[in-house]
Formats: structure tokens, sequence, C-alpha cells
């Protein structure tokens, strides 16, 4: 049994630590909850002290006006003829009938009963009600002065008015029994003014709460604004519409924010050592195909046939993988790398007019000054070497480039070539075998899986037509970078 | 024909020497970078077959310092770094031309042929204007000893200029030497061949005579070599 409300409570215990912090949260509707709980509290704490302390001070004053005329009373009482003691004062309330205004002098029989002895006029004939522990309470507290409520001397208890009442017993000369003197008086006014008192206050916390609330929910805001700003920083990395984080940020999460850096770095130099990894893993597998392949070289029989297969197999797995390893260091990289397209093109031109000199290729191309892909240069380089060197192989003699950007960040490469084209059930053929990566074959000749590959790995597009120079004419879809984030990339 | 091939697997270098002396060359070897390095320097060869991935030295080093030291011997490298980017540094240190592992030697052995047709009679005549300097045979040009990496628009360009340097030549003129048929005759294409040349061989030596064309003159202090 007593284990039960143990792991009861332990559980309500962390749901209360979730109430404030659970993860998922919003940090803000954290903060301004917890303030918002504080300074409710508060509030309410303080209206409760002033209320009270009002209506205490309002009291106490009614009190010293009923001890004035207690002693009033006592100093007047006189004992007539009768024996009867009389109290002659003149103040004017205590002599209009139902004033609001009352005294009454009792006498306390000896088997505890309280007789009226003598009564203010505004009581009429009237009694004061008194609580039935009085003569308990005067007894214990004899000569002193004590205060309680009561209502007043009317028929109707509707219309009775709350009176405030002051009492003392005291033993006067000739007199053998002890007597009571009670002075009361209406309290509605007093009560009155402490309830408007409580409304002002309530309604001044409440509306100083909400302006509390206000200004703690609009300090939060400021307050975390660097955090929602890193967070979008993050995201423009993240889209590789910046490389690192270069804002800087409050002391509390500048370091949070050298720490993304620094994880950005590292994700680079991972994606680095694994390039250098597959490359040096290629290198050393190509050199013994090339000999394998060397070796079996035309000569007929099986086991050259046999060397011939399986070294082109094992070449075909070679660049499969090799463009694989590739493709997944991009996909770790790929934060917001910007590449000159002009650069690249120049040095293509260059490069592979010289390779193509015993036909004594032309490549005209042309590009604007500011262009530049959003992404990696080894892969433009990649993509754009592969066309160009197929247009190059295929034309006759002239190769035409144009690029530019299209609009909505991205760019069009088309390249072109003045050789015989490609049929269009020949096009369809290449690019089938592009989009099916597994199957690719390698040196398949045109080189045109790998630039679709790529090109789809950036979100692009690659198609083919008919060109009016007489060859293939291919168009590139492809992210151009924004000309803001362009200039520090640039090389 | 002298060729220094260059590689570092033994069975490889058995058979492209198998190879290339059947086809008729005269071959050195270098196993590793610094012997490659030494015998390009200090032996007359006719064309170099230069591996990449090499022991002491790689190859893309040895080339830079035989470029440095003014060798012109066409290279041809080996690699198994088929990626355009290891393409583009190789030419950037100054080869001729690339064959990527695996590769058939027939392949090698035609490309070995097409590349000492080009070098033939490298020593012609060069065209010269101050450290400009063109050899129209080679179909190289240089500014101070360093190669320019001209396109063939580019290259025909600046041929037709250095040809006709101190003159003042006309943007009609130059789009009709540049193309030989009716294509691309913008306005444009004029300013945007001679922007490049200018950004590759140095802005002032071409200068603009404004509603005229264009002239070619050697910078100022620069003495003009025949």
């Amino acid at each position: 049994m007593s284990e039960t409300p143990a792991s009861a409570t332990a559980p309500r215990g962390a749901d209360w630590g979730r109430f404030v912090g659970r993860p998922g949260r919003s940090l803000t509707r954290r903060l301004i909850w917890l303030a918002a709980a504080w300074i409710l509290v508060a509030l309410v704490i303080a209206a409760l002290v002033l209320t009270q302390a009002f209506q205490e001070s309002a009291l106490r004053r009614l009190g010293d006006m009923l001890n004035e005329t207690i002693d009033e009373i006592v100093v007047a009482a006189s004992r007539t003829a009768e024996g009867e003691v009389v109290p002659q004062i003149q103040d004017a309330r205590t002599l209009r009938l139902l004033s609001g205004k009352y005294w009454q002098v009792l006498e306390m029989q000896p088997d505890g009963r309280l007789v009226s002895i003598a009564r203010s006029t505004s009581l009429w004939t009237y009694d004061l009600d008194l609580p039935p522990d009085l003569p308990r309470r005067l007894d214990a507290a004899f000569g002193e002065v004590i205060t309680f409520n009561t209502t007043g001397p009317k028929d109707d208890p509707a219309t009775r008015e709350p009176l405030r009442v002051a009492a003392s017993m005291k033993t006067i000369p000739r007199h053998d029994d002890p007597v009571v003197f009670l002075a009361a008086i209406d309290r509605s006014e007093v009560d009155a003014d402490t309830r408007q008192f409580a409304t002002l206050t309530w309604g001044a916390m409440v509306i100083l709460g909400f302006g509390l609330v206000a200004a703690v929910f609009i300090q939060v805001r400021i307050g975390l604004r660097p955090l929602f700003d890193l967070r979008d920083e993050i995201a423009d990395v993240r889209k590789g519409k910046a490389a690192r984080i270069g804002r800087r940020y409050p002391l509390e999460i500048q370091p949070l924010a050298e720490q993304v850096n620094r994880l950005l770095d590292h994700n680079q130099e991972v994606v680095e050592r694994q390039r250098t990894h597959v490359g040096n893993l290629a290198h050393a597998l190509k050199t013994p195909i090339s000999v394998m392949l060397a070796e079996a070289g035309t000569a007929q029989g099986p086991l050259p046939e046999l060397v011939r297969r399986q070294t082109q197999v094992m070449q075909g797995q070679v660049d499969h993988h090799l463009r694989r390893a590739r493709a997944a260091a991009r996909a770790a990289h790929g934060l917001g790398e910007t590449t000159a397209v002009p650069e690249v093109l120049d040095e293509l031109a260059v490069m592979i007019e010289q390779v193509f000199r015993a036909k004594d290729v032309e490549i005209d191309w042309r590009a604007p000054d500011d262009l530049a892909f959003l992404g990696e240069r080894q892969d433009l380089q990649e993509i754009l070497g592969n066309l160009i060197e197929n247009a190059a192989k295929f034309s006759r003699r002239r190769v035409r480039i144009a690029a530019g950007e299209s609009g909505l960040g991205q760019m069009i490469v088309v390249v072109e070539d003045d050789g015989a084209g490609l049929p269009a059930d020949q096009r369809d053929e290449v690019m089938k075998r592009g989009a099916r990566l597994d199957e690719s074959a390698p040196g398949s000749g045109l080189g045109l899986s790998i630039v679709d590959d790529l090109t789809r790995a950036y979100g692009g597009r690659l198609t083919l037509g008919d060109s009016d120079m007489g060859g293939l004419k291919a168009v590139l879809e492809l992210p151009a970078a924004h000309t803001d984030a362009r200039a520090p990339a640039a090389r | 024909m002298r060729v220094l091939l260059v590689e570092d697997d033994v069975d490889l270098t058995r058979q492209l020497k198998a190879a290339l002396s059947d086809a008729g060359y005269a071959v050195d070897h270098a196993p590793d970078g610094e012997e490659a390095h030494y015998l390009g320097e200090n032996e007359p060869y006719d064309v170099i077959v230069l591996d990449l991935g090499l022991p002491k030295i790689d190859g893309v080093s040895v080339l830079e310092r035989w470029r440095r030291e003014g060798k012109t011997t066409p290279v041809l490298i080996l690699t198994a770094r088929g990626a355009w980017s290891d393409k583009v540094a190789g030419f950037d240190a100054g080869a001729d031309d690339y064959l990527t592992k695996p590769f058939h030697t027939e392949e090698l052995l035609a490309r070995l042929r097409a590349l000492l047709r080009r070098s033939a009679g490298i020593a012609s005549a060069t065209l010269s204007c101050g450290g400009l300097r063109l050899d129209p045979r080679a179909a190289r040009a240089s500014v101070n000893g360093e190669p320019l990496r001209l396109t063939s628009l580019e290259y025909r360009l600046l041929h037709y200029m250095m040809m006709h340097q101190g003159r003042v030549i006309s943007r009609t003129e130059l789009v009709e030497h540049l193309y030989d048929q009716d294509f691309d005759r913008d306005s444009n294409t004029i300013e945007v061949f001679i922007g490049r040349v200018r950004k590759k061989v140095g802005a002032d030596r071409i200068e603009t005579v404004r509603g005229l064309g264009y002239r070619l003159t050697p910078l100022a202090g620069e003495t003009e070599a025949a």
C-alpha cells in the first residue's frame, strides 16, 4: 500500500518539471508563463495586504471614536435616586432616534445575564444585539475595551445597519455588580470605503498585471531575438545562401554559433577526406586494371577475352562506386558554395580546344561576367566538361555555348555543336541510361549519364534537342547563386 | 623520336615500354618523380608520358618544375583521376593532353602521334609586342614568359592584332577576321572578346580608340624586340 502513493507522486513531479521545460514547448511561452505566475502571486498578495491594512486602519479610527464615547459615558455615569446609572452626554447623534450611534449600559447579574440599566435616546427601547459569549470575553478582559461587529436595532433585519461595537466592563462606585458600557456606531460607511478601496486595488492590480505580462512578453521577444536570428542564419546555410554563421551574437549564444561553424568546418573536412580517400582507392585500382587490359590486348582466345570482360566489369564497378561516393560526399557537403561560371567555361574551353587541336575545334562561349552557379566547382567542371567534350568530339569544328540567368534562382547553359547530331530515339536512350545510375555502363560514349546524374543531384534538368548549327543541342538548367552571395566565393 | 616514360607500376611500365618500342620510339624510363625531373631537364625528349601518382615527387609538381624551367616538351599525363577538376589542374600545370586510366595502348599511341605532329616545327618565327609573344606554328602565346591560356577565338583575335600592332583596327575588321562565316556578328561580340583578351594579357596593352576601334601597343617602358 505504501508503495502506491510514492510511485504515483514520482511521475507527477516529473510532469511538473516537464510543464515548465518540456522539449518542444515554446521557450517564449515557458518564460512568459513563469513570469506571469510569479506576477499573479505577487499582485494577489499585494492586493490582499493593502485591502486588509486599509480596513484595519479604518476600523481602528472607528474604535478610537467608540473609546471616546465609552470614556464619556463612564465619566458621565451617575446614579439616580432610583439607583440607576444615567449618563448624560450631549452628542447629537446619540439623541436622534436610530441615528446609527448608540450607547448602552448593562449590569452583569451574578447568574451571568446582562440587564440593561441605561441606553442612549437613539436606541429608543431596543437592546443592542450582543454575541452570547460576550460576558465571558468581558470577564476575561476586565477593564479593557473589546470590539466586535453586530447589527443595528431595527425590527426589519433587511434594513439593519452593520455596527461596530466597543464594550468594556468596569466596576463603578456604589454598584456591587460589574457594569458593562457599550458604544456602537454605524459601520456601513467604513465598509463601503473598504469595498471601494478593494475594488480600486484589485482593478489596479489587474491592469498592472496585464501591463507586466505584456512587458515580459516584449522583453522575452527582444531577448530571444538573437536566437531567432541564429535560426534564420542556420536555415540560410542549409539552403546554401551562406557558407558559415557570420553574424556576431550575444555572449550567451556566440559559443553556439561558433560551435555550428566548427561543425560546418568539420563536415567539410570529412567530405574532403572522403574525396581524397575515394580518389586514392580509384587510383590504386585503375592502374592494375590498365595493366590487365593492356596484357589481354587484342589477342584472341578464351583467356584474353575473359580478362577483357572482367576488367571491364571492374572498371564499371570502380566508376560506379566513385560516383556514388562523390554524390554522398556532395549531399553531406552542399553548404552554399558558389562557383563563377565564366572562369569554369574559360578554362574548359581552352583545355578542350587543346585536346581537340588536331580537328581545330573552336569553342565560342558567352556568359555574363557575374554569372555564378550555386554548387561546387568540381561538379560544375564535371557537368560542363563532359558536355563540352562531348560536343567537341561530335562537332565538325564549331561548338557554341551560351549561359545566362533565367530568373528565379536558375541559370541556363546551352551547348551546341555543328556535328551530325543525334537522332531523337537515341537521345531518349542516352537520357534513359542516365536516369538509372545502377545500370549505367562505363564508357557509355557520351558521358551524358554523368551529366544527367549530377544535374539531377542539383535539382536541375538536362534536355537534348536539335541545334540550328546542325548538331546536338544540350540545354542545362542549374541553380544560380544570388548576386550578393556570390562575391565572397568568387575565386 | 625519343620519349620519356614516367610510371611507377612495374607491369604497366613493361607493357608501355614494349608498345612504344614497337611503335618506333626510343624509350627512357623513370620510376619516380625525382629521376623523371632530372631526365626531363637534361635530355632532349620529343614527348613525355607522365603518370601523376608517383613516389618522391608527384607528377603535377614535376610538370610544374619543367615548365618553370622553360621546358616546352609536350607532355601527356596519365591519371587515374578522371574528374574534370583533376584534368583542369593538370592542364594548369602545363600538360598538353591527358589520358584517363584504364586506357587502351592504341589510344595512347594515337595521342602521342597527334602531340608530336602539333609540336613539329616549334622553332618558327614568333611575333612579339613588348613582353607579349605569339608563336603561330605552335599556336602558343605568352606574356613575359608566362604561357597564356587562350581559347581559339581569343588566340585568333590576338594573332590578328599582333600582325597589325600599332595600327587602329576597326570592329568590323576584327569581326571579319574572328569568324570565317557570318555567325554571331553582333556589335557586342568584339567588346566581349577584347575584354577577355585584355584580362589575360593585361588591360593596358590594348587601347580603345574612341569611335575607330582598338590598337595593340607595347607597354610604356617595354623595349620593342623583333
